[in-house]
């Protein structure tokens, strides 16, 4: 019987310049799944962390029961009841399953030698959502799933009646996303408010009754899902402009390869891929799907030269460009856009006039007493439209979508035979996505090979002319734009869950 | 380590000094002296008079070579604490070429003295460097213990085969003849160790700013994953500055035995490695920087023993003051930082 | 086996353990210090600190207890000064370290001039009458002070605690995960601080025990960077307690060994003999990096520290 379970009344919150939340009002229900959507920014985690007591609102009222409530942390929220499963999981992966349970638990025995009473009552909820679960096996050899789950269980552990769930699906498999459908509608059926932060309409689809859409900040629409059709959701939720105004030139004809990879093999110490072999032809884009977690960043590395290969090779027009114990003077062939650019692709301590000419570090000459002009750098800060185009700022600073876009002007710049590009529009607001797409179309028109790798499967579908399947560190299949769709990649995905659990 | 703007940086020193005097003070207060008494009297033992100061310079020289030997390094990212090893192991390997070559006294005998200093304690370097670069052992933990073994290597030496037998029995090697010995300055016992030290630290410093190898240093320091991007060898970069470093080091042992002891003997270095590292540490690993702090710190330890001597004050005072100058010095961007996020 | 054999091994594992004492103390210490995500290169000052001052209080009172006591006291002052700079105001933890030991060194020269040469009695042997008449026993617990024992069973019972307590897990959350452990509502701060000053005490205590009981007198500087091969002990260990008895033991073993050599007609100079015990924790430290999968084990909230970011 859904009811009235919690208010937001005109909650506002700034950060610096950015209003984040603007005046929201919205209600939560209980037996009821309410889906937060929205774009990137949109203020949607904003706006569920101060529901969740981290973060307190600069103006607004919390209602629970219709009575007013003041939170000063997490805890406060909790102790009414209010849990929230983050995107980053607060698990510790060091420590064993029940573990974790234990140190989220407020019953937690003190002494906990093996048989202690109460030891086992935090594993309860776990055993009911996953009965195959081993509470001693290490969380850091789980897959990301089964740590959604625990993170769950650990919410059910407080006797949480609001659970809050931040883009549940984004790390999941078809199959993972299906059995946590289930889940949110036992847990509705049980009489609980799920709140689901997304931006996938499939998950509303799947479990929403009703649905709420924010857009840079302002709550812009809420009410039953059924009362809304797929069409309005996607407007309200980008409004004007789609980033989908970019599209990239036709597949090129495919006689030639330029970028040949041929069985290679690599590992680090969690990640290992083994033979791959791919083709590439001038201008084309060739999209990698797969789960997180697949083998996707070191086969990136592997591609770009930057990780030791065990086996194979990798040429571009024919010549090597394969991991090499000392370095080789970089040539510009390759251009490397990694995942997570704060970590993996600047110097944040310098700044950003050193982190657009760092391509020439090797060849520059030994004394380097005069320094290049500021306005030429500002220029080329401009052109890559790094805003502020300012050379002597520290690129430690930069918001994401510059940062990306710092990267590309660096990457780019040589004219690259082959772009490895990773996640490149990940976290990305609208306009900054739109300009990556634009500029890695154009090297694409110019006749530069793109191997991408995402894991937005729509984006996938929508731009790339090939798309390959990364499973379980091997290429599961290949498939061209044209025959492929959603649920065929997503088997290719898939058959490793029900291999397993065959 | 927080990170703080220019402004607040310049502001911080001036807290740091401040801080650091009150906490002397307190110091000289809690052993009994009268504070500022003692205060003054240190300050005028360190560089009242001509020969105060010329002591002073004499402390600076080995100082300022153990802290640019941790500069180095740090440059990288690397937290070496090495320089009292590699200064004896430069010692040492400096005295074996004074000893293999001192029949032939010729002007060869001087840059082969110094030379050998230098590569022993390269090679010294150069041990906890390849460890680095091979294998991820940490080098602080690797620099800090071979430490023990460089100064037990010298006492081996000059308790067992170089032993003077003239000595009467003193652990000590002969004296170094006239022409393996840096000339002496102004009539003091300042020498010309010193003078290399300062253009050493200005062409380091000219190096770093502008040199492809100082910024090839800052982009690994600051991120190794995109040095290799680049086309950087890490591996290779720390043995240059672990080796490069150690030879600074082992320039400073075998300046001190050669002009300072005369002889290899016990006892050459009074923690001068570790004075280093605090300097390093407070100049911000800027090699020009070093220079003042080097003779601050110089002027410290001269008036600490002079202060034994005159004052009954244990030498050991200037020892304490170190530490408590460091960790001041630790403490103030923390307090800073602080003291920023309680205004908002 | 016959009885000669085994009173001789009784003999050794006693040695052993004697001389063992004051770095398990130490080792254990730096153990639970790095568990919460403090490096402590001051354990060296502090040893020093709590050798200095333990002596000091033992020598003056004639008590061997107090002046252990006074020994750990000693190294919780001086963890203090670490623990305000690292966790209080974000200070570099090996620069910290680093102060603190120059803290100690100067201090402990400083005042321990008065006490160099002293004396002090050892305190009570864990032999006596209870014994029975067993020579094995005898042999080995009348020259085992009860430090020893105190040492083995704090080993046990600090592992005991961090692996099946709350407060234990609440510890390795810290150390591993600082973020999830502010998460799950721990105070991080506290906790740390925690760790450090027990680190702190069980350093001085290990001092204590190093010029109280093992020595039994006192001298500048006498602790020689024992502190700091604990440091590398600990990642030998693998930041477990209960791996750091074995460690310590076999640290403790190899080093009796080759001077056993010695005695064997095999002619060793006496520095090479004392350099023995940092060419060895050196050999281990290396030895657990090049086989062990680099810093296995290790918290992960160390890994920031010892680590360069991208490497």
């Amino acid at each position: 019987m859904p009811g009235r379970l919690i208010q937001l009344r005109g909650i506002t919150r700034r950060f610096g310049s950015l209003v984040a939340n603007d005046d929201v009002s919205i209600e939560i229900e209980s037996g009821s799944c309410l889906a937060l959507l929205g774009e990137n920014g949109a203020g949607k985690s904003t706006l569920m962390k101060v529901l969740y007591g981290a973060i307190q609102p600069d103006s607004g009222d919390i209602l629970i029961d219709g009575r007013q409530q003041q939170f000063r942390g997490p805890a406060d929220a909790m102790a009414v009841g209010i849990g929230m499963v983050f995107q980053q999981f607060s698990l510790v992966p060091a420590l064993t399953v029940r573990e974790n349970l234990l140190l989220a638990s407020p019953r937690a025995p003190w002494l906990q030698v093996p048989g202690a009473p109460g030891l086992d009552t935090v594993l309860e909820v776990l055993s009911r959502l996953a009965p195959d679960l081993d509470p001693r096996s290490r969380v850091a050899d789980l897959a990301v799933g089964e740590r959604q789950l625990i993170e769950l269980a650990k919410v059910l552990n407080l006797d949480a009646r609001t659970i809050i769930l931040d883009e549940p699906t984004s790390v999941l498999t078809p199959a993972e996303t299906q059995r946590l459908y289930g889940l949110i509608n036992e847990m509705v059926a049980d009489g609980k408010a799920v709140v689901m932060i997304t931006h996938k309409l499939a998950d509303v689809a799947a479990c929403a009754d009703r649905t709420a859409i924010m857009r840079r900040g302002k709550l812009i629409h809420a009410g039953p899902t059924r009362d809304m059709s797929r069409q309005q959701m996607v407007d309200s939720m980008i409004g004007a402009g789609s980033p989908a105004s970019a599209s990239p030139p036709p597949p090129p004809d495919r006689n030639v390869a330029r970028v040949v990879v041929r069985e290679l093999g690599a590992r680090t110490e969690t990640q290992q891929v083994q033979g791959i072999s791919l083709e590439v032809a001038p201008g084309e884009l060739l999209g990698i799907a797969g789960v997180v977690g697949n083998g996707q960043t070191v086969l990136a590395e592997a591609l770009a030269g930057l990780h030791p290969l065990t086996a194979g090779d990798v040429t571009v027009d024919g010549i090597s460009v394969a991991w090499r114990p000392t370095p080789p003077v970089p040539d510009g062939r390759v251009a490397h856009i990694p995942e997570q650019p704060m970590l993996n692709a600047v110097v944040p301590t310098l700044d950003l006039a050193a982190n657009l000419q760092m391509r020439d570090i090797r060849r520059r000459s030994f004394w380097q007493f005069g320094r290049r002009g500021q306005a030429d750098l500002t220029v080329r800060l401009q052109a890559a439209d790094v805003r502020p185009p300012e050379p002597s700022r520290l690129t430690g600073t930069l918001s994401g979508g510059n940062l990306q876009k710092l990267v590309l002007g660096r990457e780019l710049a040589g004219e690259p035979s082959l772009i490895v590009a990773c996640y490149p529009t990940m976290g990305l607001d609208v306009a900054a996505t739109r300009t990556v797409y634009r500029q890695l179309f154009a090297h694409l028109a110019r006749g530069a090979s793109i191997i991408w790798f995402s894991e937005e499967l729509d984006d996938l579908l929508e731009y790339a002319h090939r798309i390959a399947v990364l499973r379980d560190g091997r290429i599961a299949g290949i498939r061209n734009r044209d025959q492929a769709d959603r649920a065929g990649i997503g088997d290719l995905m898939l058959m490793h869950d029900m291999a397993r659990s065959a | 380590m927080p990170t703080l703007a220019r402004h607040e940086r310049l502001a911080g020193a001036a807290l740091a000094a401040l801080a650091f005097i009150i906490v002397a003070l307190g110091f000289f207060a809690v052993i009994g002296e009268p504070p500022l008494a003692t205060l003054l009297s240190m300050a005028e033992y360190a560089v009242g008079d001509r020969y105060s100061l010329s002591e002073t310079l004499v402390k600076m020289t080995p100082i300022l070579f153990c802290a640019l030997a941790a500069i180095v390094p740090a440059r990288l990212g690397l937290i070496s604490v090495g320089a009292e090893g590699q200064f004896h192991v430069g010692a040492l390997i400096g005295t074996g070429m004074m000893l293999w070559t001192q029949p032939f006294d010729g002007w060869l005998l001087l840059p082969l003295v110094l030379l050998g200093g230098a590569a022993g304690g390269a090679l010294y370097g150069w041990l906890p460097g390849i460890l680095r670069a091979r294998l991820s052992v940490n080098e602080t933990i690797t620099t800090l213990l071979l430490n023990y073994v460089g100064v037990l290597m010298v006492s081996a030496a000059v308790y067992g085969p170089w032993k003077d037998p003239g000595n009467l029995g003193w652990p000590a090697t002969i004296a170094f003849p006239d022409a393996a010995v840096l000339p002496q300055l102004f009539g003091t016992r300042v020498h010309a160790g010193l003078l290399l030290g300062l253009l050493l630290a200005l062409c380091l410093h000219v190096l770093f700013r502008f040199s492809r190898w100082g910024q090839s240093l800052d982009i690994l320091k600051g991120n190794v994953r995109v040095g290799r991007m680049m086309g950087l060898d890490y591996r290779r970069h720390v043995i240059i500055v672990m080796a490069l470093g150690g030879a600074l080091a082992g320039l400073a042992g075998i300046g001190e035995t050669s002009v300072i002891q005369g002889r290899l003997q016990p006892g050459i270095s009074v923690g001068y490695g570790l004075t280093g590292f605090l300097v390093a540490w407070l100049a911000g690993h800027n090699a020009l920087l070093a220079i003042p702090v080097s003779f601050l710190i110089g002027g410290l330890i001269a008036a600490g023993d002079t202060l034994q001597l005159f004052n009954k004050i244990p030498a050991s005072s200037a020892t304490v003051l170190q530490g408590l100058m460091f960790a001041t010095a630790l403490a103030v961007p923390g307090l800073i930082a602080l003291w920023r996020s309680r205004r908002g | 086996m016959d009885e000669a054999t085994l009173i001789l091994i009784a003999g050794w594992v006693a040695a052993i353990l004697r001389s063992a004492t004051p770095l398990l103390f130490v080792t254990l210490g730096e153990t639970l210090s790095q568990r919460v995500g403090i490096i402590n290169l001051g354990i060296e000052g502090e040893m020093l600190a709590g050798a200095c001052f333990g002596f000091a209080a033992a020598a003056t009172t004639g008590d061997p207890l107090l002046g252990l006591i006074a020994g750990g006291a000693a190294g919780v002052v001086l963890s203090m000064v670490h623990a305000g700079l690292c966790i209080g105001l974000g200070a570099n933890q090996f620069g910290s370290g680093l102060a603190v030991w120059m803290i100690g060194l100067g201090i402990t020269s400083f005042y321990g001039r008065a006490f160099v040469g002293g004396q002090v009695d050892a305190s009570g042997s864990l032999g006596g009458s209870w014994l029975g008449d067993s020579p094995v026993l005898a042999q080995l617990l009348d020259n085992l002070s009860w430090t020893a024992l105190a040492a083995v069973l704090l080993v046990l019972l600090a592992g005991f605690l961090l692996y099946r307590t709350r407060t234990g897990l609440a510890w390795r959350t810290v150390g591993e995960a600082p973020e999830a452990a502010r998460a799950a509502g721990l105070s991080v701060p506290r906790i740390q601080v925690s760790g450090v000053l027990l680190g702190g005490f069980l350093a001085g205590v290990g001092g204590a025990v190093l010029s109280v009981d093992y020595t039994q007198t006192w001298a500048q500087e006498m602790t020689k960077g024992r502190g700091l091969v604990a440091v590398g002990l600990v990642i030998v260990a693998r930041w477990n307690p209960y791996l750091v008895l074995p460690t310590v033991l076999v640290f403790g073993g190899a080093e009796a060994a080759v001077t056993r050599l010695q005695a064997g007609g095999f002619v060793l100079s006496s520095h090479v003999l004392a350099s023995l015990p940092y060419i060895i924790a050196l050999l281990v430290v290396v030895g657990a990096y090049a086989w062990g999968r680099r810093g296995s084990g290790m918290p992960e909230g160390l890994k920031g520290v010892f680590a360069v970011r991208g490497s």
